[in-house]
């Protein structure tokens, strides 16, 4: 049969009608999208679920912040206690010592003046300072304590202002509190790190002390961990040849031992064996400063001020206004 | 005069607030509206000068808005220095100028009328002055530091708000239990409580006074002088170029209060060393 164009055409239309038609009628039909549906909403559970999440996440990090202020609280309190003694650089040392003390979490300043009272001085300081503290006083008496002309080695210093901090603590803390005691000089240099070492003392943690002894620094000897000897050249064979700023206490060890204290009559470099000796044994010190690798506090000294001038202005008795403090 | 802020604060006698709650090592925020303050500290190697530059960095990251200059007199800038600017958290420019050996600051008692430090000083200017040769400069003051004194943290404010020059009393300065400028009762500078030399242009210690940025940008030819300064003028030799007695801003309570000490540091014995062994140049002290 001769296929007319013509009939193409119209069988073509009525194809394309039909396929129009149907498409219409399936507008508005309820079809099955289960599946797409399905992926769309495991999509949408997974974004929920990822939120959620995330939220717990936000939740968790929130509270282990407000649990680290929390430790903040509970951190180990460092009770440094200071010795402190009226002469020309007095201020200054403890002006600038308070400025780094003040960088130090949960720390308690015990400042003991070689004095029979307080000093406007030293209370006015202790009371601008920002710190916590506690001021107390006691006078070395005469025959222990330096003549002017002495030489400074010549006594021992601090001896009762130190015994004195320790029986503070002991007649105002628990056993239960977690505190390290650390004796802090009013003269030496303290890095911020240090106080980080002294923090985590169980009984006794010990490290390097720079520019004492006649050397660079004085040092515990370290090996797999324990302290098995001392880089010291001075008297080295004290039973613990360490300076005073090169060891912290565990404060329960101290109220555990009510006796142990510092020996006025300590043979010239023995003070702080004096001390350690009745607390702790040397395989029992904890190295610290990277296994005693790192110099955190040194022991500087100040010069005495030259006061030239100022004693000839006295001498015709126009010295410098005494109620200007310096 | 009272809306001029600076006079508020000498007027109402606000002392600095102690910040007791900022991260550990961190100075507190910088601030785009408190003036900055540029401390220049030239320094040298020797054993005590870690400790030093230590207990300087902790008292500066008390102080908002400081801006730490520290100048080695070194022909390179040390490991030491370095590692120490870096860790502690100030915001710092660390530069280096070495001193020829006839100036140099070296473990030695040197003569008192030796200049130390003044390359460095002028070099911390210079460094200043370039950087904000052409862009605006902050409003704040220059002060120098030397690694050894001891400042109070009141001291960094009484200096910010600076206008040309303010000074103030310094302890241990001249022999003296402190030297401090004479100020009248209409509060200018009119002498010097000073024994040594009061004939002095300006008879003031190097931690005494602080100048204003503005005023060492608009003279650019005022620096310390080397050549031919006697004991005791190096600081005259800056100022006279800056300012006359008459235009000082006295500070610290019309320069009744000590804020700044002259202390120094001892030489540390060091007799030990290199004694049976004992010798570790490995640990940085």
């Amino acid at each position: 049969m001769k296929v007319k164009l013509k009939n193409v055409f119209v069988i073509y239309f009525l194809v394309s009608v039909i396929g129009l038609m149907y498409a219409l009628l399936q507008l508005g039909q309820p079809c099955d999208c289960s599946q797409h549906l399905r992926s769309a909403s495991d999509l949408m559970h997974g974004k929920d679920k990822k939120i959620s999440q995330l939220l717990s996440e936000v939740k968790r990090l929130q509270a282990r912040g407000k649990d680290s202020e929390l430790e903040g609280q509970a951190l180990p309190v460092i009770y440094a206690i200071t010795p402190t003694y009226a002469r020309l650089v007095q201020k200054a040392e403890l002006v600038r010592i308070s400025q780094t003390f003040l960088h130090v979490k949960n720390f308690h300043w015990i400042v003991v003046e070689d004095s029979p009272v307080k000093t406007q001085l030293v209370s006015e300081l202790l009371a601008q300072s920002g710190l916590r503290f506690t001021h107390l006083h006691t006078e070395t008496p005469k025959e222990h304590k330096l003549k002017e002309s002495d030489p400074n080695w010549l006594k021992p210093r601090g001896v009762e202002q130190r015994n004195l901090a320790l029986q503070w603590l002991r007649e105002n803390r628990e056993l239960s509190e977690e505190g390290v005691v650390y004796f802090a000089d009013d003269d030496n240099t303290y890095s911020l790190r240090l106080f980080d070492e002294i923090r985590s003392t169980k009984r006794v943690s010990v490290w390097p002390v720079g520019l004492v002894g006649g050397l660079r620094f004085e040092r515990p000897l370290v090996e797999k961990g324990r302290v098995v000897g001392f880089y010291t050249a001075w008297k080295p064979n004290r039973p613990f040849p360490m300076d005073m700023a090169g060891f912290a206490i565990a404060l329960q060890l101290l109220l555990a031992n009510r006796e142990a204290q510092f020996d006025m009559l300590a043979e010239r470099g023995y003070l702080e064996s004096s001390l350690l000796q009745s607390l702790v044994s040397i395989e029992e010190l904890e190295p610290r400063a990277d296994n005693c690798t790192k110099v955190l506090v040194w022991h500087t000294r100040s010069e005495k001020p030259k006061m030239k001038q100022e004693e000839l202005l006295q001498k015709q008795g126009l010295g410098s206004d005494p109620s200007i403090e310096v | 005069t009272l809306c001029n802020p600076h006079l508020w604060q000498q007027a109402s006698g606000v002392s600095p607030k102690v910040i007791q709650n900022y991260v550990y090592s961190r100075p507190p925020p910088w601030s785009d509206t408190l003036p900055t303050i540029f401390v220049i500290t030239p320094t040298y190697t020797r054993p005590v000068q870690k400790a030093e530059l230590t207990r300087l960095a902790n008292t500066f990251l008390h102080v908002q808005n400081l801006h730490w200059v520290v100048v080695e007199d070194s022909p390179r800038r040390t490991n030491l220095v370095s590692n120490l600017l870096e860790k502690a958290g100030l915001i710092f420019t660390h530069l280096n100028v070495e001193s020829p050996q006839s100036l140099k600051m070296n473990g030695s008692r040197i003569p008192s009328h030796k200049p130390r430090g003044t390359l460095q000083r002028n070099l911390g200017l210079h460094w200043l002055r370039d950087s904000f040769n052409n862009t605006q400069p902050p409003e704040g003051v220059v002060y120098f530091a030397d690694d050894d004194n001891t400042y109070s943290l009141e001291l960094f404010e009484e200096m910010r708000y600076t206008r040309r020059v303010s000074v103030w009393p310094v302890a241990f300065a001249g022999g003296l239990r402190y030297e401090s400028p004479i100020v009248s009762p209409a509060g200018k500078v009119v002498g010097w409580k000073v024994v040594f030399d009061p004939n002095r242009p300006f008879a003031i210690d190097m931690a005494g006074f602080a100048v204003s940025i503005r005023l060492i940008l608009e003279r650019p030819q005022a620096t310390f002088k080397l050549e031919g300064i006697k004991g005791g003028y190096q600081e005259s030799s800056l100022l006279k170029d800056l300012v006359t007695m008459d235009g000082l801003e006295p500070k610290a309570a019309n320069c009744t209060k000590v804020l700044v000490w002259h202390t120094r540091t001892e030489r540390p014995m060091l007799g030990n060393e290199g004694k049976h062994g004992f010798s570790d140049l490995r640990m940085e002290v």
